[in-house]
């Protein structure tokens, strides 16, 4: 990177927001996937549109590769920079624009966090729906990218559900509206491909969310089995009965150990928790929920525990979401897998990693979306003992194997990003892969954008397994892993 | 043109816009598809695709069309994955047959489509929703995977069986509503949702189209969550006025029933129905924008319902008869204009100079209506990259004869 390029940098975003000495660089060099680090040359951060069409253009002129950043909470290495390339940091474009309440519509910029969108509209009675375990630190801007889901995507859907509107600085550098406030623009679904697309085909600058009308009434269980067959058995009944939770949540024995340490929510002893919640108008719910609860003490369950408070079920979703941050607790270190089965394959395939585990003597919790068949094991080692940081990632692989045998994904929700590229064939033929780049290569010829994600490239030698390990923040003390 | 095994001569059956195409081919396979594909492309012939025909008349008059691909012979697969609330199947398979097979389980893919041959793969290609889209969203909405076919005969995969999956770009949401532009679908597996165990309808009529866009307000701010919230309008320079306000809710029987005893409270004065008069006014509400005359689509912001009603109001008292069908909760309806082309095409630019709708688009209309606007209208802001992935896609430019959207 020359120095006429720098000062074009400076000179589209100011002094203060271009960032090139080594320390400053260093929160820039991973997401929330730190095992995955690079350098950028510099990073920028702008305030407007016009000035990340700025970087763009003066990116694509001098052939320099670029990476949109939002708050760097992604688990997949999406956000990792390129050596020689620019971060463009979108934290600084946190505004929320406008609310909409008659349209239940809210515009905002890329960095305002998922969860200020449903601050803004909740004294209203409105919430945002996409719910990933993050939200109260991630940016919209990083869940168009991902096309983040969450907890309740069983019912309401993921990002692209909710998302009416984009405008977005293209690889060439036009700044484009992509969709539109207005249902059914004519023609195929650009805003689609650009959801989820983590990052590889349009540096977003402005987001228009759908609001939803906050439930009636919501009501939470949650009920405690032997064994994690009843629980599937359960939670089979359930979607047999013709019930649609807004969530259904299960944790292993590990897990539940974990979270206990962590943020002691009290939960009965178990095998395995099973957490349903439904939601909608009251009738509805009082009478389906009453369906849920038998079906959980028929298939077994040793205790049943109804929130019957909001406090008590945000305890509930506290033990849940606090999951992954708690294997710290009861592990030195421990890898994030994500993968997916289809939801009747789960006792199956669960199985299939208890064996696993019992095979290597790696302990893996498991926590996960069991209405979608959305896997989190949680793989426990200890780095300090040789080799068993290079187990632990073999493991992962092995998991998102059985995932793929199975009929599933090897991502339901932390993308592909840096860290799956190269699991990409399992999934999908030579052919279908090479469609996907024919497209990426229609909006970014020059492959400019995000470079090195979601497509595979032949693996390096000696390339460094991924393991987890702790963020310089985490190791400062100023953050913690959600 | 080659004679293939596949292939035969057009009928006056086959013509589209009265074009009729030099041939038609009926692949009996995926691999047959391809093989119609590549040879398309490397001769440059100008490719139609056809699911079951019910939707051919949408988009603009054809010229030339060197052959038509009917996917009808694609009947297969149809898998039901009940306890996964999964389908896939082929293009060729009818929506009716889909879900008659899913009934049996008490699932359902909840779309609705105006005409009861329509097929998976024209469903996909016209994105194609009805009432329910209140609820559960348009067909893409509800697409989770798809195997398709590109121009140039590779067959390729994207998303999966699985409902919650982020491997890959999405291609199938994508091409979806590219009315057969992009690539060809050959199967499609879709999340489902339970039938509901009893639904009711309340219907409304009203004197004013401000009562009527009140009335809507207030169900939409309410804690109520129909299943559908439909507006109707008939008018016409003679005829007497017609406004009426559709909800649907469907669930358990005691919260259905709870359910339309809110909505009856919150807003007065509606008649009940469920049974076969309820299925009959969906029908109605389904159908009537179809009947005849052109039929035009658009969009607006929900809370600008009052103004669009009046906006077609006063395209009837001008000089044509109108029928109009709007989905009231997400801003998107259906417009039947019947007159000659000449006032329909009169009622088409005064909708595109309207503050008040967006994306007009004529979906259905005589030869004559589109010789006289262009049935798309503006291009989209997005129209570059749309463009470059057309072009990446299709480089011979052989899908779609040239009838747009792309």
């Amino acid at each position: 990177m020359t120095e006429g390029f720098l000062d074009e940098l400076v000179a589209i975003c100011g002094p203060d927001a271009v960032l090139r000495e080594p320390v400053q660089l260093l929160t820039y060099e991973c997401d929330a996937l730190p095992h995955l680090r690079e350098t950028p040359a510099a990073v920028v951060l702008p305030t407007s549109a016009t000035a990340v069409q700025g970087v763009v253009r003066a990116c694509a002129r001098a052939r320099v590769p670029f990476v949109a950043r939002g708050h760097g909470t992604g688990l997949s290495g999406g956000a990792l920079p390129v050596p020689g390339g620019v971060v463009i940091s979108l934290a600084r474009m946190n505004r929320v624009l406008h609310v909409d309440l008659p349209n239940r519509q809210v515009t905002v910029e890329p960095g305002v966090t998922n969860l200020e969108i449903t601050r803004q509209v909740a004294p209203h009675g409105y919430y945002y729906a996409p719910d990933p375990s993050s939200q109260q630190v991630c940016s919209i801007g990083g869940n168009v990218a991902e096309n983040s889901g969450g907890a309740h995507c069983l019912k309401y859907g993921f990002t692209v559900h909710h998302v009416l509107e984009v405008e977005a600085v293209l690889p060439n550098g036009d700044l484009v509206r992509i969709g539109s406030p207005c249902a059914d623009a004519p023609g195929p679904d650009l805003l689609a491909l650009i959801v989820g697309s983590e990052g590889t085909m349009a540096v977003v600058t402005k987001v228009v969310v759908r609001i939803l009308r906050k439930p009636e009434a919501v009501q939470t269980l949650l009920a405690a089995y032997d064994s994690l067959s009843e629980a599937g058995t359960a939670v089979s009944e359930i979607i047999g009965a013709g019930i649609v939770p807004a969530a259904v949540e299960m944790m292993d024995a590990l897990a539940l150990r974990a979270a206990e340490a962590a943020v002691h929510p009290n939960f009965p002893p178990a095998d395995t928790v099973l957490i349903v919640e439904l939601d909608g108008p009251r009738a509805e719910v009082e009478e389906l929920f009453a369906t849920v609860q038998e079906i959980c003490r028929r298939t077994g369950a040793t205790v049943v525990e109804v929130a019957a408070t909001d406090e008590h079920r945000m305890r509930i979703w506290r033990g849940r979401k606090a999951a992954f941050a708690a294997m710290g607790r009861i592990s030195p270190n421990y890898y994030v897998q994500d993968g997916v089965v289809p939801r009747t394959k789960l006792p199956e395939v669960l199985g299939r990693i208890r064996a696993l585990a019992e095979r290597t003597g790696l302990g893996i919790g498991n926590v996960f979306h069991a209405g979608d068949g959305n896997l989190h094991p949680l793989i426990c080692y200890d780095e300090s003992v040789p080799g068993q940081a290079q187990l632990a990632e073999e493991v992962a692989g092995e998991i998102l194997t059985y995932c793929v045998e199975a009929g599933g994904s090897i991502t339901g929700e932390h993308g592909v990003g840096a860290d799956k590229r190269d699991y990409m064939p399992r999934m999908f033929s030579d052919t279908d892969l090479a469609a996907m780049q024919l497209l990426r290569d229609a909006v970014d010829p020059h492959r400019l954008c995000n470079p090195g994600k979601v497509l595979p490239t032949p693996r390096l030698c000696g390339e460094v397994p991924g393991p987890y390990r702790r963020h310089p923040v985490e190791h400062a003390g100023l953050g913690e892993r959600f | 043109m080659a004679s293939s095994e596949n292939g035969r001569a057009a009928l006056p059956a086959d013509a589209i816009d009265g074009v009729l195409p030099r041939r038609v081919m009926e692949p009996d396979g995926p691999t047959e598809v391809a093989e119609v594909l590549t040879r398309a492309t490397a001769e440059g012939w100008s490719t139609i695709v056809r699911g079951r025909g019910t939707k051919l008349g949408w988009g603009r008059a054809a010229t030339t069309v060197d052959q038509v691909v009917s996917l009808a012979r694609l009947v297969s697969p149809l898998v039901h994955r009940d306890g996964d609330l999964t389908a896939t199947a082929g293009a060729g398979v009818r929506l009716a047959d889909l879900n008659a097979r899913l009934g049996e389980k008490g699932q359902w893919l909840p779309v609705e489509s105006a005409f009861g041959d329509t097929s998976i793969g024209g469903l996909i290609a016209t994105n194609e929703s009805g009432p329910l889209r209140h609820r559960y969203g348009t067909p893409r909405d509800l697409l989770i995977g798809v195997t398709l076919a590109l121009a140039d005969g590779r067959v390729v995969k994207a998303g999966g069986t699985v409902v919650k999956n982020v491997a890959g770009y999405d291609l199938g949401r994508f091409i979806s509503g590219s009315l057969g532009t992009l690539a060809l679908v050959l199967d499609a597996t879709f999340k489902l949702a339970p039938i509901p165990k009893s639904t009711t309808t309340v219907s409304w009529t009203f004197d004013s189209a401000g009562q009527l866009g009140a009335a809507v307000a207030s169900l939409a701010a309410s804690q109520l969550e129909p299943a559908a919230i439909d507006v109707r309008v008939e008018a016409g320079t003679s005829a007497p006025l017609h406004r009426t306000l559709l909800a649907g809710f469907g669930s358990s029987p005691g919260a259905t029933t709870a359910q339309v005893q809110a909505c009856c409270g919150l807003v007065p004065g509606g008649h009940v129905a469920s049974g076969d008069e309820e299925f009959r006014i969906w029908r109605e509400q389904v159908e009537l924008p179809w009947r005849g005359g052109a039929t035009v689509r658009f969009g607006w912001l929900p809370s600008a319902l009052t103004d669009v009603v009046g906006l077609v109001e006063s395209l009837a008292r001008a000089d044509v008869l109108c029928a109009f069908v709007g989905r009231a909760g997400v801003g998107a309806g259906l417009l039947r204009l019947d007159g000659t082309a000449a006032a329909q095409a009169r009622a088409v630019e005064r909708l595109r100079q309207s503050a008040v709708v967006r994306h007009v688009v004529v979906l259905e209309g005589s030869r004559e209506l589109k010789a006289s606007v262009d049935v798309w209208g503006a291009p989209v802001p997005w129209h570059q990259p749309l463009a470059a992935l057309k072009r990446s896609l299709d480089p011979a430019g052989i899908l779609g004869a040239g009838r747009g959207p792309l």
